[in-house]
């Protein structure tokens, strides 16, 4: 027993690094797609480890005008997706999901949320403001969506732990494949996008202060507490994406210590992130943003997917 | 012209009015009037009530040292025929006031605030007296477009403050935008007050790239006349140029080259060409959509390309010149110009095929930043953005010039007054310059480029309109010893700028962007 939880500690710090360490990429690969859409060249997929780089040997300046909250908020913000990492499995199903299930990830992520929308509001900045209420407005709608599509795989899988889901699933097979799944998995999709300012929602790649959402509440920090709080975003991205590729679709993902397991885990879950970024990209190429007010039809419609799916395990 | 309509004009006028009529004299299509000062505001209400006639501009000279007086012109188009109505009053120096237009006619309110603090000349019954484009900190009582103005001595500062319009009540914010903003564009400071997301009021302040050009070009001979005139407003610098030249043209009765008309036509086209597509690609951006903005921005970078094989300069810079054109388009040039254009039809078709069937920029931009038409007429909006409000105006066809008249080609009219429409006119105009530099490439006869212009009196106004991407552009010149006595400018962006307040009232803050990126304004042109 001791044994097991340290080797799954091992491989939760291992996965959650390499998460980290591989999210800027997912990022650049999302951009050079979308240059490519555009018929663009586009910076090289690891441009953002460069901007990253960057931004640590930048001057931070905080407004005087800014409490502690401003502050601290970059170091939460890492903070609660690193921690959420542990909890969640990348490429074994190994992870510390004994110490927390996934109603703690997802409240991690609402913690970095609250914390952001509160930094935005802290420097007075009107942009900022607009910002953390717009924010708001979008995750009254995504959090029961996306608590709702994960509780689908945990009705179907009996047990509230990522790690279990992902293992009960990846060994049972096709047993349990259900509608329900598929109605799951897209509410949680619409969810990711909405969470993480892609378009249709946000556009990540806007000058435009008075459209943004997240990015107007980023908009005071510079240096270092840019740096973090970027990657915490970035983070946040490659984390969603590897829920729904793990807790939905985990098959391939390493369920045991053998060696080959391991290296099918690692192959599996990297096509699977990939395959997420090019969705992702190709949305953005193919779509303009919606207006600010229809959003809440596009998430009322995720949240209808979810709530769909937790019924049909009832009555399908 | 149409001697017939305009003489009548005056027969016509009532008796109220045609007693205060001091003179009036016809010379070609061009009427003007000398009214008592305190008869113009009545005679400018019946020209816009009575003639419908669309207000061209309204400003002083300070002609005190000829005969102490300030004179104040108000110009008029006529709605049909190639009609210009010139309203003039005397305002003497010693008591520099006369009514305002403004009550009646709403446009005229940013020219009278213009005329007030560039030359002092107070509008009496004007509802907003606040200053247009001088800093805050500028004294009062120093007039820098007076004579007696010394531009070499620096001015006083004198802390002041600029009251914006304020809108109070429960859960209203003000969001200040700017001046300085993310993206490489212009300076301009928006003041938004909003409930939430929807707008209540926008206040627009300009004025932060205000250089002087009206001065400035008092000093310079014509010729570097020309090249001031190119740097008004970037985009447009050959219209612009070209309307400074053809007033300098008409005051020296020169008479213009026909190859080099058919090149001023294609030029000014193929100016339009990489404008439009600039603004289509941004319409595209500013809705997140990527690919589209992109392809735009590919055929903007052709048609500038092409300005530089063919003129030497990317933005067809020291191109015009006094009396004609610089550059001549060679047979080579032509076929490099046909070629090009054949090609970039086939790629706009493509784009707009893609932009005009995609329904998630469709629910963006239709409905959104409705100008009415109403609306667009009282504030005397012009250019694209008066043809997607439905106003048929189009100075290339309404006052011809170059070799316009010569030409076929419609003008785009939509109702909808909305971004949507606004893009659909900018799509059609690109197609319809490409049939018109087409057309001009086939008609163009051999010939000179340049006549030569020795001889410009001094004392004697000319005045030229044309058509730039965002709409009718004057230059008004009155000449002086070898260059401008007085030298007016009006760039669309003048008449336009207060329509945007209009347009963004009820929309939503994130509708902001694309709303001011469909109208793509200049606020270099505007701050003069």
């Amino acid at each position: 027993m001791v044994h097991d939880m340290i080797i799954s500690s091992v491989f939760a710090v291992v996965q959650a690094l390499a998460m980290l360490a591989l999210s800027p990429l997912m990022i650049g690969v999302i951009r050079k797609i979308k240059a490519w859409f555009q018929g663009r060249k586009g910076a090289s997929i690891v441009q953002p480890y460069y901007d990253m780089a960057k931004l640590f040997r930048k001057e931070t300046v905080v407004s005087d005008q800014a409490s502690w909250v401003f502050r601290v908020t970059p170091y939460v913000a890492i903070a609660s997706v690193m921690v959420a990492a542990l909890l969640v499995p990348f490429f074994t199903i190994y992870s510390l999901g004994f110490v927390g299930d996934l109603i703690v990830v997802i409240y991690l992520m609402t913690m970095f949320k609250f914390f952001m929308v509160l930094a935005g509001l802290d420097t007075g900045s009107a942009f900022g403001g607009m910002g953390s209420s717009r924010e708001l407005m979008v995750s009254s709608i995504v959090e029961p969506t996306m608590l709702l599509a994960i509780f689908t795989m945990a009705l179907i899988t009996g047990t509230t732990n990522l790690s279990s889901i992902s293992e009960t699933l990846a060994i049972s097979g096709i047993d349990l494949v259900r509608p329900a799944l598929f109605l799951a998995t897209a509410a949680f999709f619409i969810s990711l996008l909405a969470e993480n300012a892609r378009v249709p929602f946000d556009n990540p790649s806007t000058h435009l202060e008075l459209t943004m959402i997240h990015e107007a509440m980023v908009l005071e920090y510079s240096g270092r507490n840019l740096a973090l709080m970027e990657a915490a975003s970035w983070m946040k991205l490659m984390l969603y994406s590897v829920i729904l590729s793990n807790v939905f679709f985990p098959w391939g993902i390493a369920t045991d210590l053998t060696v080959l397991g391991m290296i099918g885990g690692i192959a599996a879950i990297l096509v699977k992130v990939l395959f997420v970024a090019i969705a992702i990209a190709i949305i953005e190429s193919g779509m303009a943003k919606m207006r600010l007010f229809r959003l809440p039809n596009l998430l009322t419609l995720s949240f209808t997917l979810a709530l769909l799916a937790v019924t049909s395990y009832y009555i399908l | 012209m149409m001697p017939g309509p305009m003489n009548e004009l005056v027969e016509d006028l009532p008796s109220i009015l045609a007693s205060s009529v001091v003179s009036s004299s016809l010379e070609a299509n061009h009427l003007q009037i000398e009214v008592r000062k305190d008869a113009l505001a009545g005679m400018a209400a019946h020209m816009i009530g009575h003639c419908h006639a669309w207000l061209i501009s309204e400003h002083a000279a300070d002609l005190r040292e000829r005969d102490g007086t300030f004179h104040i012109y108000v110009i008029f188009a006529l709605p049909k025929g190639d009609g210009i109505i010139t309203v003039m009053s005397k305002v003497d120096g010693s008591d520099p006031s006369y009514r305002s237009l403004t009550p009646d006619i709403y446009a005229a309110n940013w020219f009278e605030r213009e005329m007030m603090e560039g030359f002092g000349l107070l509008p009496s019954g004007h509802p907003d007296l606040r200053p247009l484009r001088l800093y805050d900190s500028w004294p009062s009582g120093v007039y820098p477009m007076r004579k007696d103005f010394d531009p070499s001595v620096p001015v006083p500062r004198v802390p002041t403050g600029y009251e914006f319009r304020h809108v109070e009540g429960e859960g209203i914010f003000e969001i200040p935008v700017g001046p300085v903003h993310a993206g490489v564009i212009e300076p301009g400071h928006f003041r938004f007050s909003v409930a939430g997301e929807p707008v209540i009021n926008l206040e627009v302040r300009m004025g932060y790239v205000h250089k002087g050009i009206e001065k400035l070009s008092e000093s310079l001979p014509y010729p570097r006349g020309v090249m001031l005139s190119e740097r008004i407003s970037g985009d447009n610098g050959f219209t612009h140029s070209l309307a400074y030249c053809q007033a300098i043209e008409s005051i020296a009765g020169a008479d213009v080259p026909e190859r080099a008309r058919y090149l001023r036509t294609a030029f000014s086209e193929m100016e339009r060409i990489y404008n439009h597509m600039g603004d289509i690609g941004g319409i595209a951006l500013d809705t997140a959509f990527g690919v589209g903005a992109q392809m735009a921005y590919v055929l903007r970078e052709r048609m500038l390309s092409l300005n530089e094989r063919i003129t030497g300069s990317r933005f067809l810079r020291s191109v015009n010149c006094i009396g004609g054109v610089r550059k001549d388009i060679d047979m080579s040039g032509k076929r490099s110009i046909s070629t090009e254009l054949i090609g970039l039809k086939l790629d706009f078709d493509d784009l707009v095929g893609m932009m005009t069937e995609m329904p998630s920029l469709l629910d963006r931009v239709e409905t959104t930043g409705m100008l009415s038409d109403d609306a667009a007429k009282n504030l005397n909006v012009v250019g694209p953005i008066a043809r997607a409000s439905g106003i048929d105006r189009d100075t290339r066809r309404d006052h011809p010039y170059a070799a316009y008249k010569d030409l076929s080609f419609s003008v785009p009219l939509y109702r909808e007054g909305d971004v949507y429409a606004r893009m659909m006119v900018k799509i059609e105009e690109v197609l319809e310059s490409i049939s018109l530099i087409e057309q001009a490439m086939d008609r163009m006869p051999e010939g000179q480029l340049c006549a030569k212009v020795v001889d410009v009196q001094a004392g004697r106004i000319g005045m030229s309109l044309t058509e730039t991407h965002r709409g009718e552009a004057m230059h008004w010149v009155m000449s002086g010893e070898g260059r401008p006595w007085r030298h007016k400018v009006r760039d669309p962006s003048f008449l336009n700028w207060p329509a945007i307040e209009v347009a963004v009232m009820g929309n939503i803050v994130p509708d902001f962007p694309v709303i001011n990126k469909s109208f793509n304004l200049s606020y270099s042109g505007n701050d003069l």
